[in-house]
């Protein structure tokens, strides 16, 4: 039996979840972390490293190591992302046909797609080696900001890696459905998903059996990636001044620079200060070794982070003013994202929602999860049933559980992992990561932290910390074990620097009570939430009489010639729109035929979830102004039809320009294309009218149709869309090349490599 | 079909709602309707009657968007008093009536028309749209049987978003 999984591609993160017997996990490499690194390396053998082992190569082979491939999908080659990444990573880009964007790597020339598609194979392979069975079906999720060539591009993803992509889902919509709903019978939700490359906020009405998206902001150009670079950008300042080496003006030095800021800024969030020092960044005299030393604190960092976190709540300003509601309207705040670990990040949160925010799932792993709880709800090739329309519960490794007052000082237990798994000689990895459960708590498995590598492996000058064991984790909270931590539970001691230490990577200051999230986890066991009951528990009061009954059949044609009049909306949901043309004028009653109810399912019917198009639609009118088409947090799907007529006597194709935003001006928005609207019979100016109906999807693509208005006949609608690769023989050379370049998947073990 | 069912019918109907119904009604409304034709629920079922649902619900989605905005609801409201069923997303108001060859002046046949529909012409090519309607109101007294003149009073009242007389 195939399962249909749910995909989080991020930009530094890919996390693949499914749900199986009612219970949604993570599947990750049992060799590997718990989160796959969105990085593919061209090997100089000709295969293709995906995840850990192409991080590995960041440093070593940086033209060919392509990552954050998310901030540039689906742009055109003029815009400012892309232009700005030109300069700053190390691997080329260049132009393609059509305005897009195209990736150089060993002399081979590939599109963003492709590259995520790697990505997604990768995933699918670890997949179906977990699972033991094909995996043909999957939710990707995507930013809520993205816009349709975004969409269109990671949709294409999903489908050059082999994948039936069953839904493209907005990434808070995701989270949304993995807490689902709270005990309250209606709230207001706010998603508040701070990732590695993009920021969105979303507003929900969350309701037992329907999650309404009431509005959905965002940027996605805006993540923890910049303020990576705002620390790489003091370190550099701090080498230029002590070394008087600028590493500015060297790419590769620069992307050194990056990935140690992004270590410094994980380990600021679980301590006050962090020094690193680093042997090979400059070199002395005659060859000798000069150790340069770093040390930031958590005071400095959140100065310098602050203007990106402020421009976060900016977004959030905005996302309240369209749903028409403050932020004392909202009942609940959940943050998801690896940046909101950052202490910062979750104080503001609570001052701008002026409530503390929830955070009970893994903020790594949560968008996943929702995604497989989708894949599961949207799976064709199941017959639907009771069990498959319950809302699952989350595998307990995800959940960050609070702890109880009783529980022990907290306590480091990765010391473990580095003497229990030779293999993991790179400490700096290993230790967060725990292959092999630790015994004595069964379900110690730590995550594997916010994001990419600490550091590459021991050949590194960077020096290998054996202090690590005894630092913090990346994510200390993530342990579930009772038996563990008082984690989270002390208010902040104050904080302690102490006196200089030569020992590099030394981890100083307070450690477990600034642990991520420490301020807003419980004190006490929480409340279980509605879905935690366990399984033989009756059903929540909430009334939703046919949950358990099998699918409606398709009745449609018959019920044509003997409507009956249905019944009341509430009390049969899946039932009456097939037994009954609920639109066809009402006639006399007929009993609906008993319908004796199925076995009852324990836990709940899983939510239906209506989603936004987070963009204004537009077309270009005269003057270069917009005429706003489908307006921004619409809800999907929706249509809206617009007729056009020729400008000039004979004309038989219209042109249009389209394109999405909130702006008046046409030039400001993000162009998606032209329209072409063909197959016109001639006719004098103004006489020939096209009805055009400019849908946009469930996945929140756009379509397009053109109807004659005289003539009725469908006349061609087509849209050039930027960068789009859409003839045959362009998407039929994509697939090739994907089947050109085997993944390698060796195994640590021994065993023979498997190519994927 | 069902399609055709769906042109006759408008948003409240659409929605199952009352005329006077709540904000909060129609969102319950809409949460009902959307359990009954949004695509996820036909997830199993064949391409012919997803399509179905699909676009009775993409109807929904339009007459909620519509019906859940207090200045959009007003409008449809008087819009659905004249008779029309669904509203444009076009904001008459801010578009000057459609400009065609013939002036309200060479309409008109009396003098005092013709007087009338002179002010009227140049009011509305400044744009000042309600005081043309005063002038053209009163050209219309002037000639009771011209059709054409009412036609285009007509015409400017929708421009206005006005019931008309």
């Amino acid at each position: 039996m195939a399962f249909a999984v749910g995909i989080d591609l991020g930009t530094t993160n890919t996390v693949i979840a499914v749900v199986r017997e009612g219970v949604a996990a993570t599947l990750h490499d049992p060799e590997q972390g718990r989160l796959l690194p969105s990085v593919v390396s061209f090997h100089p053998s000709g295969s293709v490293l995906v995840g850990d082992r192409a991080l590995d190569r960041r440093l070593i082979d940086a033209p060919n190591t392509i990552y954050s491939i998310k901030r540039l999908i689906g742009r055109p080659w003029d815009s400012p992302e892309v232009r700005e990444a030109r300069e700053k990573l190390p691997f080329e880009l260049r132009e393609g046909q059509k305005g897009g964007t195209l990736v150089v790597a060993r002399g081979d020339t590939f599109s963003l797609p492709e590259i995520s598609a790697f990505v997604l194979r990768q995933a699918k392979a670890i997949a179906e080696s977990v699972i033991g069975e094909p995996v043909e079906r999957a939710v990707i999720t995507v930013p809520a900001n993205f816009n349709d060539l975004q969409r269109a591009a990671t949709k294409m993803a999903g489908r050059l890696s082999g994948f039936d992509v069953l839904r493209i889902l907005n990434e808070p919509t995701a989270a949304a459905l993995a807490y689902g709903p709270g005990v309250k019978a209606n709230e207001r939700v706010a998603i508040y998903d701070f990732g590695g490359g993009t920021f969105d906020v979303t507003l929900l009405d969350v309701a037992p059996n329907v999650f309404e998206v009431l509005a959905t902001a965002g940027d996605s150009a805006l993540g923890g990636d910049d303020i990576d670079v705002v620390i790489a950008e003091r370190m550099a300042d701090d080498l230029l001044k002590k070394h008087r080496f600028d590493a500015r003006a060297n790419r590769m030095a620069f992307g050194r620079l990056r990935i140690l800021g992004e270590r410094m800024k994980r380990e600021l969030s679980s301590r006050e200060d962090f020094e690193i020092a680093v042997n090979d960044m400059v070199g002395g005299d005659r060859g000798a070794t000069v150790t340069w030393r770093f040390r930031m604190t958590r005071p400095e960092l959140e100065w310098a982070s602050l203007g990106i976190v402020e421009r976060t709540f900016k977004v959030c300003q905005q996302a309240l003013e369209a749903a028409a509601i403050t932020a004392s309207d909202l009942d609940r705040v959940i943050l998801v994202g690896g940046v909101t670990r950052m202490p910062m990040v979750a104080r503001k949160v609570q001052q701008f929602f002026l409530r503390p925010p929830v955070v009970r799932i893994n903020p790594d792993e949560v968008v996943a999860l929702g995604a497989a709880i989708q894949a599961g709800l949207l799976d064709r090739s199941k017959p639907r049933s009771a069990e498959s329309n319950a809302h699952p519960r989350i595998d307990e490794s995800s959940i960050i559980a609070h702890s109880s007052a009783e529980a022990p000082e907290w306590v480091v237990p990765s010391e473990l992992p580095i003497v229990q798994s030779p293999i993991r000689a790179e400490p700096g990895r290993g230790s967060s990561t725990p292959d092999l459960p630790i015994v004595q708590s069964v379900r110690a498995e730590p995550g594997r932290g916010s994001s990419s590598p600490n550091l590459p492996i021991v050949q590194s000058p960077i020096r290998a910390e054996p202090g690590r064991g005894s630092s913090s984790p990346d994510l200390p909270i993530v342990h579930s074990v009772r038996a563990d931590a008082g984690r989270g539970q002390r208010n902040q001691a104050p904080s302690r620097t102490t006196s200089e230490s030569s020992e590099s990577l030394t981890a100083r200051g307070a450690a477990g009570p600034s642990a991520p999230y420490a301020e807003f986890l419980p004190r006490v066991p929480s409340k279980p939430l509605v879905f935690d009951v366990p399984e033989t528990k009756s059903p929540p009061a909430v009334d939703r009489s046919a949950p358990s009954l099998p699918p409606p059949r398709p009745r449609l044609p018959r019920a044509l010639a003997s409507p009956s009049a249905e019944p009341s909306p509430l009390a049969v949901p899946p039932i009456a729109p097939l037994a009954v043309p609920p639109i066809a004028p009402p006639r006399t009653a007929e009993p609906q035929p008993a319908r004796a109810a199925a076995v009852v399912s324990q836990r709940p019917r899983a939510p239906l979830l209506i989603d936004v198009t987070p963009l204004t639609l537009n077309v270009e009118t005269v003057g270069g102004f917009c005429d706003m088409l489908i307006d921004a947090n619409t809800p999907v799907p929706c249509d809206r039809t617009r007729t056009f007529a020729t400008a000039s006597d004979g004309q038989t194709t219209v042109r249009v320009r389209i394109a999405q935003g909130e702006s008046k001006r046409f030039s400001e928005n993000t162009f998606l294309g032209e329209l072409e609207l063909t197959g016109l019979t001639a006719a004098a100016r103004g006489e020939a009218q096209i009805a055009v109906t400019f849908e946009i999807d469930v996945d929140g693509i756009l379509n397009v149709r053109a109807r004659d208005v005289k003539t009725g006949s469908e006349t061609g609608a087509r849209i050039e869309l930027v960068g789009a690769q859409t003839e045959p023989a362009e998407i039929q050379a994509m697939h090739n090349r994907q089947a050109a370049h085997p993944i390698e998947r060796a195994s640590a073990r021994g065993a023979p490599a498997t190519r994927a | 079909m069902f399609l055709e069912s769906l042109a006759r019918k408008n948003y409240y109907d659409i929605l199952r709602v009352s005329p006077d119904a709540t904000p909060t009604a129609i969102k319950s409304a809409f949460h009902d309707f959307s359990l009954l034709y949004h695509p996820d629920s036909y997830v199993a079922l064949p391409a012919d009657v997803t399509a179905v649902a699909q676009a009775i619900f993409k109807r929904g989605v339009e007459a909620y968007r519509c019906l859940s905005r207090a200045p959009m609801r007003e409008r449809y409201d008087r819009a659905l008093a004249r008779g029309r069923l669904r509203l444009d997303g076009s904001k008459p108001s801010s578009k000057p009536p459609p400009r065609v060859a013939r002036t309200l002046e060479t309409i008109a046949v009396t003098q005092r028309g013709r007087q009338f529909g002179r002010v009227a012409d140049r009011l509305l090519a400044i744009g000042r749209l309600d005081e043309a309607r005063v002038q053209l109101v009163s050209a219309c007294q002037c000639e009771p049987n011209n059709e054409e003149l009412s036609e285009r009073l007509q015409i400017l009242y929708e421009a206005l978003a006005l019931e008309p007389p």
